[in-house]
């Protein structure tokens, strides 16, 4: 077993190192002065790796302009998401998982069709429609088409619907509302899949790139992949700032996984193998 | 036992959001691939016109041909790694969890910048991993820029992003079964080959389905690389849908070409999905 | 946007407090504009908004790699804004043939900008964009590695400017693939705004007069020369390095010593000083074919104007000043484009006056020559864009010019009415 338990070991940081060395790359390079980035790639070396000299002037440059503002954007932007898409999927997919109820078939594939079209062709009528309603640059306008997900959907109601019938029926019997049995009863049991739902749609509206650019460019409402992306102009590129910026934003991202882990040890503490 | 409308309660906010901000321009969209545009903005009904003359186009076909190789090989590629690696990181311990997270982190990166930051990796002249081959002494590798090894290249780093991210869902299934089964199992004198196949498989095929499915949408809609590293180069070997989709939006300006596209891309992906729902029984609903 | 409004209430506010003549209220414009730094752009429009306070001027800045779709989604809604937009200069038949550019020939006098200026901003003697960033190429050489190998780097001297058979010839001796050392890269390896030149320079014209036929034109002999010569960098001489096309990263690579010359883009001048300062580099004037004639790339970002825009008379105060002596001062001061009005060359001697911006104001008013007019630029250049870069790994130049010059004239069909 303690060798079962060393190779595994092994394997699991062989590839956490396999995932991290792009995004260590990332991190080096905006520490380091604009010259010295391609100056060691085409021949590997120590310097590849290491750098030489370090400069901390590409994030000093961030601070003084809309960086943390945009990070600000994209953390309220993401949070109100999550929470409200939290709510209003875990919802419908306990109707579809519980309830036998006319056009339930039809409803559901056309929820999971949601997904499958290209964002592009969508966004000149969505353009149209914020228009209309007069919420272009407005917060309004990059959290609410991005709160309903079918992909969220889709998930609670698997997971609603590997939940016993008995427990469901219990409840009722018990004199237990729907709302409270699902409230009460199923919602808090469905810790992993709240988290897995939450984090899908936090990096839904992380990565958000092409939507805010068109719907909500004031200044003021600026998001994060947009900030990052303003780094590589026509005629200059700020690799470093480019590189900082992401790597920020790597590391504020990064955090919500860090802190929903427990949502899956919790559960595996009772498997000891053995 | 219930009232008629209990259910409808439950869906009405999702399905509005749903249906205004989806199902509205999704059938407007659909409807605009029987348009044309003219120059100055007036749409005509063209009928099935943008269709015919996509079925006339060799170089249609042949974005049909490679994003149906692209999506074959990555979608299992991407569910068999994340299942194996969630089966890896599933048992708790010292340092699993940042384990975990690092192997996640990929994800956090969006696809656009990805694609950036592995266009300077793979480049032939400054690229690290080049130099790292370089100075083992093998030959520099053309990657993005050679025919052959274009689309591996793109498997390779869609697959670098996303295999950690879908172990997380595997790692939701995996935490659902209770681990009373697999004891009871071993006592019973089963290997550990037998508990996979018999009754960890067959008690995640929800956690299979689900991901199969939306790693499929996804990878089907896949562009930003294509756009931003190869633009369906060397010779269309890249060339997937949905970037001839973007292409003819803003390229050649015919809006109802490429909506024709995006709805092929959308009735392929629904067929597909149906299919692996079928297969997975993970619907639960049909 | 607070700032806007309140300097808007203010503007309104002095225009009621009893002012004579007429009560003007203010006036909004929007302007979609080029993902420039914030601190390049908002004191061009402080500086409007402070001499024409009954009219405010807003902007939103877009990523380049976005602009011009963004701009299709906002044009294409058809709507009264945004009022002016940051137009890439072949782009401007496009907007124009599809009324999304207005015509300015009323509202600015031609006579003040350089001729390659006007001709990139025009299509069939219209003007529908005006001129407000101007571009030229030099050709960067690194003094240290000439010095080494022994040989004469090219003279600033336009009238002994290099031949392109020269920049080959010294390009073969100083590359050393394996060692990742090459004789010339160039900047937008597979860009038509960047090869043009090498069939013009020929005497190849890029398309026909109308902007709608390509077919005889870019798979012309001349054409078909300078591409060939082209190929024959990366292939037979392997002077330059192939499947290297990001305009991002090739500067860099000079800078950083892997090749002996560079041929790119005056912003390079700054970004050499600036980025290398330990990098030993001159100037010299674009290389030229020995029988034919010098011919430069030009063009860059103009202005345009949505012709649904509800503020006439403000759009014009705007694009007057915009495009005036001052402001473009200011402007080349913030972010040094090559200048598009003729009088600009002569405010700032201190830097006009150097020797490599007198090489600079010399192409752009000889041997420039504006990319091809037509309203099916993005078809024409995607398409050419493609073969370019195929012919890096070889092929018959000619063969794949005249299979791409019938797929172009296919997509510029669509403009047959215009």
């Amino acid at each position: 077993m303690r060798r079962g338990g060393v190779a595994r070991y092994a394997a699991m940081i062989a590839l956490a190192v396999l995932a991290l060395l792009p995004l260590y790359w990332l991190l080096i390079s905006s520490i380091r002065p604009a010259g010295d980035i391609f100056r060691y790639g085409g021949r590997f070396s120590w310097y590849t790796l290491i750098p030489g000299r370090l400069t901390f002037e590409n994030y000093a440059e961030l601070t003084r302009g809309d960086f943390p503002l945009a990070i600000g954007n994209s953390v309220l932007v993401s949070v109100v998401t999550v929470v409200a898409a939290l709510l209003i999927n875990s919802m419908a997919g306990f109707a579809f998982a519980v309830f036998r109820f006319p056009g339930r078939a039809t409803l559901f594939i056309l929820v999971l069709a949601s997904f499958m079209m290209p964002f592009e062709s969508i966004v000149m009528p969505l353009y149209t429609l914020i228009r209309f309603l007069g919420w272009t640059d407005s917060y309004q306008a990059l959290i609410l088409p991005e709160v309903a997900s079918g992909l969220s959907i889709f998930l609670f109601s698997q997971f609603f619907a590997a939940v016993p019938r008995e427990l469901y029926e219990a409840g009722r019997i018990d004199g237990a509302s729907w709302w409270q049995v699902y409230w009460r009863l199923v919602l808090p049991l469905s810790g992993p899949t709240i988290a897995t739902a939450a984090l899908m749609q936090f990096i839904q509206q992380w990565d958000a790139f092409f939507w805010p650019i068109v719907a909500a460019s004031s200044p003021d409402k600026v998001m994060i992949q947009v900030a990052i992306a303003r780094h590589a102009n026509m005629e200059t590129a700020n690799w470093g700032g480019l590189f900082a910026s992401a790597s920020v934003s790597v590391m504020v991202a990064a955090l919500p996984f860090l802190a929903l882990q427990r949502y899956y040890v919790r559960t595996m503490m009772h498997s000891g193998g053995k | 036992m219930r009232a008629k409308w209990v259910p409808f309660a439950f869906l009405a906010p999702a399905l509005l959001g749903l249906f205004l901000f989806r199902a509205v321009p999704i059938l407007l969209a659909l409807g605009g691939g029987f348009t044309g545009t003219g120059l100055t903005g007036e749409t005509s009904f063209q009928g099935f016109d943008n269709y015919t003359s996509l079925a006339s186009d060799p170089e249609f076909w042949n974005s049909v041909r490679v994003t149906l190789v692209f999506n074959l090989i990555i979608n299992p590629l991407q569910v068999v790694l994340a299942f194996l690696l969630a089966l890896l990181m599933a048992k708790p311990g010292r340092g699993v969890g940042a384990l975990r997270t690092a192997v996640l982190l990929p994800i956090t990166v969006s696809i656009a910048l990805t694609s950036v930051m592995w266009n300077l990796l793979l480049d032939p002249a400054v690229g690290p991993v080049n130099g790292l081959l370089r100075s083992f002494g093998l030959a520099a590798q053309p990657f993005f820029h050679s025919q052959g090894q274009a689309l591996p290249s793109l498997i390779a780093i869609c697959t670098w992003r996303g295999v950690g991210y879908w172990m997380f869902f595997m790692l939701g299934g995996l935490s659902a079964i209770p681990p009373e089964v697999n004891e009871a199992a071993s006592i019973d004198g089963a290997g550990p080959w037998r508990r996979l196949w018999h009754i960890t498989l067959p008690l995640m095929r929800r956690s299979f389905g689900f991901v199969l499915i939306a790693d499929t949408a996804a990878n089907f809609l896949l562009f930003a690389p294509v756009y931003i590293i190869t633009a369906g180069g060397p010779d269309g070997s890249t060339s997937l849908l949905m970037f001839e989709a973007y292409r003819a939006a803003f390229t050649l300006l015919d809006n109802g070409r490429s909506l024709a596209i995006s709805t092929v891309i959308l009735l392929i992906v629904a067929a597909v999905a149906t299919l692996e729902l079928r297969f997975f029984r993970a619907d639960d609903v049909a | 946007m607070q700032a806007t409004r309140r300097t808007a209430l203010a503007g309104l506010g002095l225009g009621l407090a009893g002012l004579p003549t007429r009560a003007r209220s203010t006036t909004v414009l929007k302007a979609t504009w080029e993902g420039w730094p914030d601190s390049q752009v908002k004191p061009l429009f402080d500086a409007f908004n402070k001499a024409y306070p009954d009219a405010t001027a807003s902007y939103e800045l877009i990523p380049f790699s976005d602009l011009f779709q963004t701009l299709e989604v906002r044009l294409g809604a058809r709507t009264p804004d945004p009022d002016l937009y940051s137009c890439d200069s072949p782009l401007s038949a496009s907007y124009g043939v599809r009324n999304q550019a207005m015509i300015l020939d009323d509202v600015l006098d031609r006579a003040q900008f350089s001729k390659a200026a006007v001709d990139a901003g025009s299509f069939r003697g219209k003007l529908y964009s005006a001129p407000f960033a101007n571009s030229s190429q030099l050709l960067f050489y690194n003094r240290a590695f000439f010095k080494q190998a022994g040989l004469t780097p090219p003279t600033a001297d336009v009238a002994q400017r290099w031949t392109w058979e020269q920049v080959a010839e010294v390009g073969r001796k100083m590359a050393d693939p394996a060692q990742n050392r090459w004789g010339l890269i160039i900047e937008q390896a597979e860009r038509p705004y960047q090869l043009l030149p090498l069939g013009q320079s020929l005497g190849g014209v890029a398309l026909s007069a109308d902007g709608l036929k390509s077919s005889g034109f870019i798979d012309s002999p001349a054409f078909v020369e300078g591409f060939t010569f082209l190929q024959r960098l990366y292939t037979d001489w392997k002077v330059s390095p192939p499947g290297v096309f990001d305009p991002n990263v090739t500067p860099d690579l000079f800078g950083s010593g892997r090749a002996a010359m560079f041929l790119g883009g005056t912003f390079n001048l700054g970004l050499f000083s600036n980025k290398y300062p330990e990098l030993d580099w001159g100037v010299a004037p674009h290389p030229y074919f020995a029988r034919g004639k010098p011919v430069t790339p030009t063009g860059s970002w103009h202005i345009g104007v949505n012709p649904r825009t509800r503020n006439k008379d403000a759009v014009t105060e705007f694009i007057r000043f915009m495009t005036g002596p001052e402001l473009q001062v200011e402007w080349f001061k913030l972010r040094p484009y090559v200048p598009v009005r003729r009088d600009v060359w002569d405010k700032l001697p201190e830097v006009f006056g150097t020797p490599t911006w007198k090489i600079i104001r010399y192409e752009v008013e000889n041997t420039a020559v504006a990319r091809p007019s037509t309203p099916g630029w993005r078809e024409y250049e995607d398409l050419l864009r493609q073969t370019l870069r195929d012919m890096q790994t070889g092929g018959d130049v000619k063969a794949m010019l005249t299979d791409t010059a019938a797929k172009i004239d296919r997509q510029l069909l669509k403009y047959n009415k215009v």
